[in-house]
């Protein structure tokens, strides 16, 4: 049979494919079928090419299940097995209902994104149903620059999730139940545990150490709650606890904190202390070490809770931008997670500083060099449209002649508003103003947009964005730098262009068919 | 309808070129500049007529300078309007034939003098005078609206060396949503028709200039909103062809220079206004094949 490598599922005898007997074999990706006596497959389908599955309704005689793939084809297999073609029939339907959704992600992931820009994008499913569906162009050409890189492993921007990071409080959100006699209850929901792992790389460690070799994961955390590990007073009294271990990481990893301190200049801790003289009002007194030891002892257990109230908002800081790095080593596990929210401190003040200092604003522009304009005759830019001679002359003694008589007019000039207008002037220029009229003619012609009815708009403007797009396969293949870009501009562009002329001549007849 | 205390501005321009008119008086001695004058005198009255908040100012615009004929420098209100007043006797609104009277003083004036050589109408400069007028109103009347618009009565050709002038006017009118209407009496200008396409006014060419009055009353006295509910002469088409630089060619398809912006009719290597040299691919020549004759034996 085919390659063993496969892991079979299910398989199923004397199933008849195009009316021959056979047997079905549900493998990990894909769905085969053999014919009987022969040892190869006729037909085979990857589960990710497959659409859907129908069966047949359950009264009919044949017990049938078909196959419906992307690409529209269609396999249909008849179960004929006497006693058990329904049983059958329907294991298959079931093994398939859970394999199929698995790959169906995949194919669909592609299309989904295409029907997507195609519903958002009113214009551009315009364009899709001109050119694609009317089979000037093809639908990959289509798509080619307008996915992008779907196929890249990259999602797209807005699918990013952020990363969650982790509360300082989890800890204290366990809040253990009394469980009525003297015992507690602890709620461990899976976040928290994920937490808890975040943050205490050690317990992680732990954790995979000992379950489920050694420990129950009940087991594991009832010891991890008793052990002193966790509880408030950490005095290691080197008991055999499997934490104690972590313990003495904590310690360390506290220490190496301590020592590389803060290493950024412009926070000024130590100028925080408190300054005091002495006690007492400035006057020292009193015994110097009277209660040395009770102090001793009342600071190493205020000592222990702030030691361990550091040291945990530490880790849950640096668990944060770790972002899930599988921990190798637990010794530089613990140095890593101090690096990290070091180094960038590390670098920081001479940046600062300069932010500090200077403001953008203020600063001279960077302007490119440029070159004057050198204009020799400018006075071209003074003249209109109008043409330098002037159309008619006058000779000098015309002039004085008519400067002459207005003058002589207008001497003895009456305003004499009476005799302004006379009625039949006025009716002519009445009948020249009014529709119709002399002057009026121009005014007829309507805006060409009144005149054409909407739709024929409408179908011009789709045929006009459509020669657009076509446009711009044209241009995009110039510069022709590689001979698939000749061959498409002068087989394949030629082509489009030509069926997409002929579809507006077809328009443009039916159209005008239509007006007469 | 316009609120009662908006401050409607009308600033005629007429042109007074005396050689014009001087000639059209000579070739149709019934209609002369006194006539002219006449019809805008009635126009100004009815303009003044309409509101009480309505202001009128008359510039004439000779060969050697503009003169306001309306309101006049040596107006002083008050008095000499009283005494003018009580001398007309017909009981007419003071106002108007207060105007009326100032504006025959002043054209008399303006006419009487004749000096200079130029024959061309200072038209450019008048409508900067204009402009000036309307906005020395609106500094005065600050707190309320104003409207304004200029009319142009133009009778003389065009001057080509205004070019400049004029267009910075219409573009400083156009920001100041200043309409300028024409109404030209002889020749079709082509400056005003830009005038009044670029600032949304009427342009229009009387056919009839003893008719005067009644075009201007019937299409240049309503202001642009009562303009929108009236059916008036369309705007004509006007001509923004460019010239090019070196023929003053009117073209439709010409080189342009990327450096100056200067217009060319044909294409030349060297942009002869900034000097800079284009190098443009030519398609290459294709060198036709030498046949070889055939030798016949």
């Amino acid at each position: 049979m085919a390659s063993l490598s496969e892991e079979v599922l299910l398989v199923v005898k004397k199933v008849r494919q195009r009316k021959q007997d056979g047997t079905l074999y549900l493998m990990a990706e894909r769905i085969a079928w053999g014919p009987e006596g022969k040892d190869r497959f006729t037909v085979s389908h990857l589960y990710a090419d497959i659409r859907c599955q129908k069966i047949s309704p359950d009264g009919k005689a044949k017990i049938q299940l078909q196959l419906v793939l992307h690409t529209g084809e269609s396999t249909t297999f008849h179960f004929s097995n006497e006693s058990s073609a329904l049983k059958d029939r329907d294991a298959a339907k079931e093994l398939l209902q859970q394999l199929l959704p698995k790959f169906k992600k995949k194919a669909n992931k592609e299309l989904e994104e295409k029907n997507r820009m195609l519903q958002e994008d009113p214009v551009l499913f315009q364009l899709y149903k001109d050119l694609v569906v009317s089979q000037v162009i093809s639908a990959d050409e289509f798509w080619a620059n307008r996915l992008g890189d779907i196929n890249n492993t990259d999602p797209a921007p807005y699918n990013n999730k952020q990363e969650v990071g982790i509360s300082g409080a989890f800890l204290a959100d366990i809040r253990p139940q009394t469980d009525g006699c003297n015992g507690l209850r602890y709620n461990l929901t899976a976040d928290i545990i994920e937490s808890i792992f975040r943050t205490y790389p050690a317990v992680k460690q732990k954790y995979s150490e000992n379950v489920p070799h050694n420990l129950t994961e009940k087991e594991f955390w009832t010891r991890f709650f008793q052990s002193h590990y966790f509880h408030r007073d950490r005095i290691n009294t080197g008991t055999q606890d499997i934490f104690s271990e972590c313990a003495k990481q904590d310690e360390k990893g506290l220490k190496s904190m301590v020592v590389q301190g803060v290493k950024n200049p412009l926070v000024d801790l130590l100028s925080l202390e408190d300054k005091t003289l002495d006690e007492g009002y400035g006057v020292s007194s009193g015994p110097p070490s009277t209660s040395n030891l009770n102090r001793s002892v009342k600071e190493s257990s205020n000592a222990a809770i702030i030691k361990r109230f550091n040291h945990h908002s530490a880790m849950v800081l640096a668990a944060g931008s770790r972002k899930g790095e599988t921990p190798t080593d637990q010794a530089s596990e613990t140095s890593s997670t101090d690096g990290n929210s070091r180094d960038s401190d590390f670098f920081q003040p001479p940046v600062r500083l300069q932010e500090a200092i200077e403001y953008e604003d203020l600063q001279r522009k960077n302007r490119p060099k440029t070159v004057a304009l050198n204009l020799k005759k400018s006075d071209r830019y003074a003249h209109g449209p109008v043409p330098l001679l002037s159309q008619h002359y006058t000779t000098s003694q015309d002039i004085i002649n008519s400067v002459n008589h207005i003058r002589h007019e207008m001497v003895n000039y009456k305003p004499n508003l009476t005799q302004v207008l006379s009625s039949t002037a006025a009716t002519s220029a009445i009948a020249a103003l009014s529709p119709g009229g002399v002057l009026m003619v121009a005014g007829a012609q309507q805006a060409i947009n009144q005149m054409v009815p909407t739709e024929v708009q409408g179908e011009l403007k789709h045929l006009y964005a459509a020669a657009g797009e076509l446009l711009r396969h044209f241009w995009s293949c110039f510069p022709v730098n590689t001979p698939f870009l000749e061959e498409k501009l002068t087989g394949h562009l030629e082509e489009m262009l030509q069926t997409a002329y002929s579809k507006f001549h077809i328009w443009q007849t039916r159209r005008m068919m239509r007006k007469t | 309808m316009a609120s009662e205390d908006e401050i409607n501005l009308l600033v005629i321009v007429v042109d007074v070129n005396p050689i014009w008119w001087g000639q059209q008086a000579q070739r149709e001695p019934e209609f002369t500049l006194s006539k002219c004058l006449d019809a805008v005198m009635v126009m100004g009255n009815a303009h003044m007529a309409m509101t009480r908040t309505n202001k009128l100012a008359v510039i004439a615009s000779h060969c050697q300078d503009s003169h306001f004929l309306y309101p006049s420098k040596s107006w002083r209100g008050g008095d000499s309007g009283a005494e003018d007043a009580s001398s007309s006797g017909d009981g007419k609104y003071e106002l108007l034939s207060i105007a009326n009277n100032l504006i025959a003083e002043e054209i008399r004036n303006v006419m009487s003098k004749s000096e200079g050589n130029s024959t061309d109408t200072l038209l450019a400069g008048s409508l900067a005078k204009a402009l000036c007028c309307i906005l020395s109103i609106k500094t005065v009347y600050i707190g309320r609206d104003t409207k304004s618009r200029l009319l142009v009565i133009k009778a003389a050709e065009d001057c080509a060396l205004q070019y400049m002038n004029f267009m910075n006017v219409i573009f400083a009118a156009q920001k100041q949503n200043i309409l300028i209407d024409a109404c030209v009496l002889d020749s079709d200008s082509g400056l005003l028709q830009q005038a009044c396409d670029i600032t949304g006014g009427l342009y229009l060419k009387i056919p009839q200039k003893l008719a005067l009055a009644q075009y201007l009353l019937w299409v240049f006295l309503p202001d642009s909103e009562q303009r929108s509910q009236l059916v008036l002469p369309p705007p004509a088409h006007v001509d923004y062809r460019a010239a090019c630089f070196c023929h003053r060619n009117l073209i439709e398809v010409g080189y342009v220079c990327s450096v100056c912006l200067s217009i060319f009719c044909n294409f030349s290597p060297i942009c002869t206004t900034c000097e800079t040299a284009f190098k443009i691919q030519l398609p290459q020549m294709v060198k036709p094949k030498k046949k070889k004759l055939k030798q016949s034996t």
